[in-house]
């Protein structure tokens, strides 16, 4: 992902395929693996490692719908009523059978998957905007059901309160826990991405959205890879559902509302579609950017604004700022932040002697 | 007549004059994508904007009547001055790019109008009086309010004026061969670039209009933007590229919210209505996912 | 090299030494709120408004001095009515060492409860959040802080016997926003439906709540209730108020909960004038006269400034002083009880619990917050469109207070 040999040297598919393309990459690997399991929670302040378990989370949820997105060229507007769904999927199992964290939350991602690929049903007919629709349907329709089955919501509040999860002993209810727990997820899902992509399901995604008409001619059931598209990401969803639900302590469905499926839409689109770093930088970027926006008008924009003004403004600024940086990557740098990398990256690939 | 017969002539006249009001918004959406493929989800925030300059102008505190006119009159030059400058700045380089893209752009679009608009008018809600009748209009056991009535009216001579204007007028045929094929089109010697930006400025007249209606019925603020949400069923239902499929599809949505919150409400604990519109929509979608009205277009999935 | 070296710890020295002195600075003459908001989201229109006056209150109480000699810095952070920056605000808030903090929005207070609890630093959130949250054994660090959806359900079945002389065989309507927190007060209401007597039908409005023709058809023709309870967000209070008075129904028997009860509801609904008669709750005073207003427009006069223009939506304004005013009462009492030095966050959760008697001249309610009760008691006033402008119709009450008791009793103990 990070490195670039000086020209292409592979002679089998297999080098072509390898997940570490150099054997620095390893140790780039070995390093990254250093920095962020102890460097990172050694030196940060509680309040910077509460920044990075949201951007862990967000991680989660990029990545799976950069699978659908990105990769298979579906499109959803549902992806936050899945993550709902897993984590309410996740409370109930925990609340009324105690169950332990590594139970629910594959439960969750499953119960996820599933109600993911019945709103993907709709895929195997229609296409883009109709597609779209429908799975706003979906979110409209889930949010409908959690808000008016007490079975599913716990009562009127259709909030429910889970506890801290728990392992060997260890309750993890500070920060500092908490980031090794969705560090590991986080890392879990960007390895099972990397893997996926090379297999032969990731190519056949990548075919359906390539061309699905080719890839139906040699061979590839695509009705069969759509829906499994739907379920591996909402999967994904489901997980990242179940994660804020442990996060937080509390599922509600409040929180995963239509604005959330725009805000992971928007990580990938800035991020870059169809690629795992891309989606790594956009969970980044979309978390960090209204942090950086206020602080910088926090400490620049008494120069300009009255105090009573500037709370307004700072508001104002940040979500025109978020909505015109969307426009300007999709009209200015279609692939995102994950392609500027790359040009930065081939720069220096041939670095000092360009041309 | 008997109680229920009046409730039911009542809920079904509500239906009608709501639809209508909902294919206000919705024309705007259609005649986009009619002519450009372009899919605008940020419809509601156009409304919005008109509403916000209308109440500005209203106002001023001049006569009522004149102060009504000047609104319309500022409102449809500022709207169809942004659709063409949204057009040309943000629309064309995305042309033929991935449906995600432009999705996404006119999200982004809409994003960059809310965070404006409390910078430039401030966050307060403003009212937008419009000179006609406090008494509701009585029709047989129904009552509607004036404004909707009012806005039917314009959904109805705005779908008459489109009608003509792509069946009769030589700008209309021609953007309808830009919509059927425009490589041909092109071809003929029809400019396309500039029937694009005469659908954004369409829009932009029809989100004038519809902005004003809306904005005198539910107070202007920020969160009028969310009547763009009720777009999406009413299209669907229609057809994205019919005119007379949003005027149905308006009818469609606001006749089954009438009677779902009416008949159903009572059985299912409420709230019915914002959900069997979509309900009927993703049927149609397995059934004819080009809608009611739409073109076919022969294409395996 | 040697030289060098020593510059360099010179300067570090200098540096921490400096460090060390603001932070000791700050920490014995400033005391650190947190301030959530919404500018941005569904719910801007009542931020703008009411956050300003949160903010002015504050400078009020600086510009005098502060509070027992503790200037006040107020960190505003807008959650946009989303979880994830709301989190992220609590942390930040935690970070500059606030002493408490002020939460907004219902999904981001129970997002929030726990690590409240956990991080020993109080929240306040009037007006939202669950009603459960008045039980201060349940949530410690979570304060209501005004009338909850089940108090204010009471004031307003109250209100309604008042008005009609009875509730006995009456009939009542509730136009509910189908959220969670429309459907909140549900139990309250069906409890008090089957003691007091009186028929109760639930009518729900999907969001957007822009629309809602149908539902009002049903009420006035099909139902004839003798009172309506409005319980409605966003832009669905204007739309209400139009389509009831649109249908004949009279304003006179409709009380709006708090968050359809605000000037900008009924102008956008087309003016005072319009509206009449409509009654609303309110957990905050109403109006300009209040000395604490006036004192709010002599500071900006002090200023050579005009009033701020948000004064004039008194009813969020209101309800900004009124939750600025309890966070420094909270800090205030804290303070006292540890002999002028600077309060932890646990201290200041002691201080709010022992808020009795401090009314800002009729502006709160007689409210008293002890540690088992965080709402204060559920005071509501009903204030209602008359002449053109709101006037207080009935003063501070509590509805049906031991119907609200025992069901707070009956949830702390199902879980």
């Amino acid at each position: 992902m990070f490195h670039r040999e000086a020209g292409v040297f592979k002679t089998t598919y297999a080098s072509d395929m390898a997940l570490y393309p150099l054997p620095i990459a390893k140790w780039t690997m070995v390093a990254l693996a250093v920095l962020f399991a102890i460097v990172l929670p050694a030196s940060l302040e509680e309040y910077y490692l509460s920044i990075l378990n949201l951007i862990f989370i967000a991680v989660v949820g990029a990545l799976g719908l950069n699978i659908l997105v990105g990769y298979t060229g579906q499109i959803s507007l549902g992806h936050g009523a899945f993550m709902s769904v897993g984590a309410y999927t996740a409370a109930n199992l925990a609340v009324r059978l105690g169950l332990p964290f590594w139970l629910t939350l594959p439960a969750g991602g499953l119960m996820a998957a599933f109600i993911g690929a019945l709103v993907g049903i709709p895929s195997l007919r229609i296409k883009g905007l109709y597609l779209a629709i429908a799975t706003l349907a979906g979110q409209l329709i889930i949010e409908w059901t959690i808000n008016h089955v007490p079975a599913i919501s716990g009562g009127a509040q259709a909030s429910i309160q889970v506890p801290r999860p728990d392992l060997f002993g260890f309750v993890l209810n500070t920060q500092s826990r908490l980031y090794y727990f969705l560090l590991f997820f986080a890392a879990l899902a960007i390895v099972a991405t990397l893997n996926l992509m090379r297999s032969r399901i990731g190519r056949a995604f990548i075919a359906v959205r390539d061309q699905d008409i080719a890839a139906e001619i040699i061979g590839i059931d695509i009705f069969r890879y759509k829906l499994l598209s739907f379920a591996v990401s909402s999967f994904y969803a489901g997980v990242t559902g179940v994660l804020y639900t442990y996060y937080l302590g509390i599922a509600n469905y409040e929180q995963f509302q239509l604005g959330v499926s725009i805000d992971f839409l928007a990580m990938i689109i800035i991020g870059g579609l169809g690629s795992v770093l891309g989606s790594i930088f956009g969970a980044i970027f979309v978390t960090l950017l209204p942090i950086v926006i206020r602080t910088l008008m926090e400490n620049v924009g008494s120069l300009f604004f009255s105090d009573s003004e500037l709370a307004n403004v700072v508001s104002g600024t940040r979500l025109a700022v978020f909505g015109g940086l969307i426009i300007f990557f999709l009209v200015i740098e279609p692939e995102g932040l994950n392609r500027l990398w790359r040009n930065v990256r081939s720069y220096f690939r041939v670095w000092p002697f360009s041309y | 007549m008997s109680e229920d017969l009046g409730f039911f002539i009542a809920l079904l006249l509500n239906g009608v004059s709501i639809g209508l009001m909902y294919s206000l918004i919705a024309l705007g959406f259609v005649l986009v994508y009619k002519s450009t493929d372009a899919i605008n989800f940020a419809q509601g925030e156009f409304v919005m904007m008109a509403a916000l300059f209308g109440a500005v102008v209203v106002g001023f505190n001049v006569s009522p009547i004149v102060g009504a006119i000047a609104a319309v009159v500022v409102v449809l030059a500022i709207m169809i001055g942004f659709g063409f400058a949204l057009e040309r700045v943000v629309l064309r380089p995305l042309l033929g790019r991935p449906i995600v893209a432009v999705i996404m752009a006119t999200i982004g679009l809409a994003s960059v109008l809310r965070g404006l608009t409390p910078i430039v008018f401030g966050g307060e809600t403003r009212a937008l009086p419009l000179p006609i009748p406090d008494d509701p209009v009585v029709i047989g056991p129904a009552t509607l309010p004036p404004i909707q009535v009012l806005g039917a009216g314009v959904a109805i001579l705005l779908f008459l004026g489109f009608n003509w204007f792509f069946k009769k007028s030589r700008m209309g045929v021609a953007m309808r061969a830009v919509a059927d094929n425009q490589q041909v089109a092109q071809a003929m010697g029809i400019n396309v670039e500039r029937y694009f930006a005469l659908a954004w400025a369409m829009a932009g007249i029809v989100s004038a209009l519809g902005g004003i209606v809306w904005g005198s019925m539910l107070g202007v603020d920020v969160q009028i933007a969310v009547v763009g949400l009720k777009v999406f069923p009413v299209v669907i239902l229609g057809g994205l590229d019919s005119i007379g499929g949003a005027m149905v599809g308006g009818l469609i949505v606001g006749l089954v919210e009438s009677l779902a919150s009416g008949y159903l409400d009572p059985y299912v604990g409420g709230g019915t209505k914002d959900f069997a519109p979509y309900l009927l929509m993703i049927l149609v979608l397995m059934l004819r996912p080009y809608g009611i009205f739409g073109k076919r277009q022969i294409e395996r999935v | 090299m040697m030289r060098f070296e020593r510059r360099w710890l010179g300067l570090a020295v200098a540096a921490g030494s400096l460090a060390f002195a603001s932070s000791a600075f700050a920490q014995s003459k400033e005391l650190v709120f947190g301030f959530q908001c919404d500018r941005t989201g569904p719910t801007a229109t009542v931020g703008t408004v009411l956050c300003p006056g949160y903010h002015d209150y504050i400078d009020l109480v600086n510009s005098k001095g502060g509070v027992e000699g503790f200037k006040i810095k107020v960190i505003e952070v807008d959650n946009e009515y989303k979880v994830p920056p709301a989190v992220e605000a609590h942390e930040r808030f935690k970070k500059e060492g606030a002493v408490l903090e002020g939460l907004y929005g219902t999904p981001q207070t129970a997002a929030l409860n726990k690590k409240l609890e956990e991080d020993k630093i109080l929240g306040t959130s009037p007006g939202f959040g669950t009603a459960a949250a008045a039980d201060g054994k349940r949530f410690p660090y979570t304060f209501p802080i005004a009338a909850s959806y089940w108090s204010q359900a009471g004031g307003a079945v109250e209100f309604a016997k008042e008005k009609m002389g009875g509730l006995k065989g009456k009939k009542i309507a509730y136009l509910f926003y189908d959220n969670p927190a429309g459907k909140e007060p549900l139990p309250i209401l069906e409890d008090l439906a089957k003691s007091e007597g009186f028929d109760l039908r639930t009518f729900a409005v999907p969001a957007p709540g822009v629309e809602m023709g149908s539902q009002v058809t049903d009420i006035v023709q099909r139902y004839k209730p003798d009172f309506v309870i409005t319980h409605l967000f966003g832009r669905a209070p204007s739309v209400s108020i139009k389509e009831l008075k649109g249908k004949g129904y009279p304003l006179s028997k409709v009380v709006a909960f708090v968050w359809g009860s605000a000037e900008a509801d009924i102008t956008a609904a087309g003016g005072m004038g319009v509206a009449e008669g409509y009654n609303t709750l309110q957990f905050a005073g109403v109006g300009k006269d209040f000395q604490v207003n006036k004192d709010i427009v002599a500071m900006y006069k002090a200023a050579n400034k005009p009033a701020p223009k948000e004064m004039d939506s008194t009813v969020y304004y209101n309800r900004g002083i009124l939750n600025a005013a309890l966070h420094v009462e909270a800090v205030r009492n804290a303070i006292k009880a540890k002999g002028g030095a600077a309060p932890t966050g646990e201290e200041v959760k002691k201080g709010m619990e022992s808020i009795k008697g401090f009314t800002l001249g009729g502006l709160l309610p007689p409210m008293e917050l002890t540690p088992a009760d965080h709402e204060g008691g559920g005071w509501v006033q009903v204030w209602t469109v008359h002449g053109g402008k709101l006037t207080r119709t009935k003063d501070w009450f509590q509805g049906y207070r031991s119907v609200i008791q025992k069901h707070l009793a009956a949830d702390a103990s199902k879980s």
